[in-house]
């Protein structure tokens, strides 16, 4: 599609009849976002966005006069599905298992989530806990319900070596748009710890010096997991665990929040877990002078 | 003679005043039930387009997209003085920024301007 002179992007998709979501077409209310994932969107056209969405090519068409050819999707994209073969099904505490899989060519950030197709019908999303620079397998953790199909499915059916398909990545919490001597406080519950440990590794690898803690909550010390190798990545690289379970009356939420308040205007966060857990997170960490743009959160619903 | 918006720093004024702006609300005892449960992203956005059309920048507000979005808070029972509130803290909001009293009377007269919209009258 060839744009008039003066034409932007909004302006060109509508004539051509595509429908494009839009309300402001001033770069105001970001509702017309797309993404290019061939060239680079003028500066101008990512205006107001975060800086892990101007990393993943997001603009407003609205206020975009490409000045080089784009290619450009829905937001929301997730790409064609592709096949993946799994290296591991191993547990990591009493109901979560790790799951690593192989793929061709997926590139991602740590701390983006994935959507795994075990089956037609049957597909749920995971976080990613791998680093592409390190890892050659693309690690998830997942908490098996008894009664859930997928936790069955991975349970009763699958075995090293099995395919199955993956479509992705997505998802803005990663490591980017976060100053290397900036406080770095990652608080998760359950297997909100994938992406924070996903986005702690790349943290550490991309030369984070600002002081980083680590919390995880569960509700009891059997729900804790990884806690041998966050002790020992502790140890070897100065950060800071600290794991909280509520049957010793520690609410990880309170607990982060009580210590987290005073230094919230200059701290980047990261908070991943239930919804409930990020909502009031992410509410009293504003409150207490955290910028918006500095809280990057990943909330679940957890879903067998 | 340049705009109101241009003259109180445009987009980076707006960005400076949105988020001062929405914690002085989220923190108002007397409007803060009218957000509950609403998404902070979402809200943050919404707020900076009321900044941008109170400090008389660019923008696309419509006496029925003011009236559609606020119906719902008027049956929970948005009034006078709920506005009233509203338009304190963009005043405190201003003050705080270093903001001068002319200037904050016009944002508050701009404000002021979508009072019967945002209360469907
Ligand atoms: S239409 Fe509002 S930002 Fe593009």
């Amino acid at each position: 599609m060839t744009l008039s002179p003066g034409e932007t992007v909004l302006e060109a998709l509508l004539r051509a009849g595509v429908e494009t979501p839009h309300s402001c077409r001033a770069g105001q209310c970001q509702c017309c976002m797309l993404r290019a994932i061939d060239g680079a969107p003028p500066e101008e056209s990512q205006r107001g966005l975060t800086d892990a969405q101007k990393a993943l090519g997001f603009f407003l068409p609205c206020i975009c006069h490409p000045t080089a050819p784009l290619k450009v999707v829905a937001p929301d994209d997730a790409g064609a599905p592709q096949e993946a073969t799994i290296r591991a099904i191993e547990p990591l505490s009493e109901d979560v298992v790790r799951l690593r899989i192989e793929t061709e060519n997926f590139s991602y950030r740590p701390g983006q989530f994935l959507e795994l197709i075990a089956e037609p019908g049957l597909s749920r999303h995971y976080s990613l806990a791998s680093c592409p620079e390190e890892d050659a397998f693309l690690e998830m953790h997942i908490r098996l319900h008894p009664n859930g199909r997928m936790s069955r499915r991975l349970m009763a059916d699958l075995r090293s070596g099995d395919k199955l398909h993956i479509a992705g990545p997505r998802g803005t919490c990663f490591y980017e748009g976060v100053a290397a001597d900036q406080p770095l406080t990652l608080i998760g519950a359950g297997t909100g710890l994938a992406p924070l440990y996903g986005v702690l590794r790349d943290a550490l690898r991309q030369g984070h010096r600002g002081p980083i803690r680590l919390y995880h909550g569960a509700r009891d010390s059997k729900g804790l997991y990884l806690t041998d190798e966050l002790q020992a990545l502790a140890h070897a690289r100065d950060f800071t665990y600290l794991p909280a379970t509520l049957d010793t009356g520690g609410d990880v939420a309170a607990l982060a929040l009580a210590a987290e308040a005073p230094r919230a205007a200059h701290t980047a966060f990261f908070l991943c877990g239930g919804e409930n857990l990020v909502k009031r997170l992410k509410r009293d960490l504003f409150m207490a002078g955290a910028s918006m743009k500095a809280i990057r959160s990943d909330a679940f619903t957890p879903a067998g | 003679m340049s705009s109101l918006y241009e003259r109180l720093g445009g987009e980076k004024a707006v960005n400076a005043a949105v988020e001062l702006f929405y914690r002085k609300v989220l923190a108002d005892g007397r409007i803060a039930r009218f957000f509950d449960g609403v998404d902070m992203e979402d809200q943050i956005a919404k707020q900076k387009s009321f900044l941008t059309m109170a400090f008389g920048g660019p923008n696309s507000y419509t006496g029925l997209d003011m009236r559609n979005a606020h119906k719902r808070l008027v049956a929970k029972g948005l009034n006078d003085s709920h506005v009233d509130a509203v338009i304190e803290n963009l005043d405190s909001t201003l003050r705080t920024l270093g903001v001068p009293e002319k200037e904050v009377r016009e944002v508050a007269t701009l404000a002021n301007s979508v009072r019967d919209d945002v209360l469907g009258r």
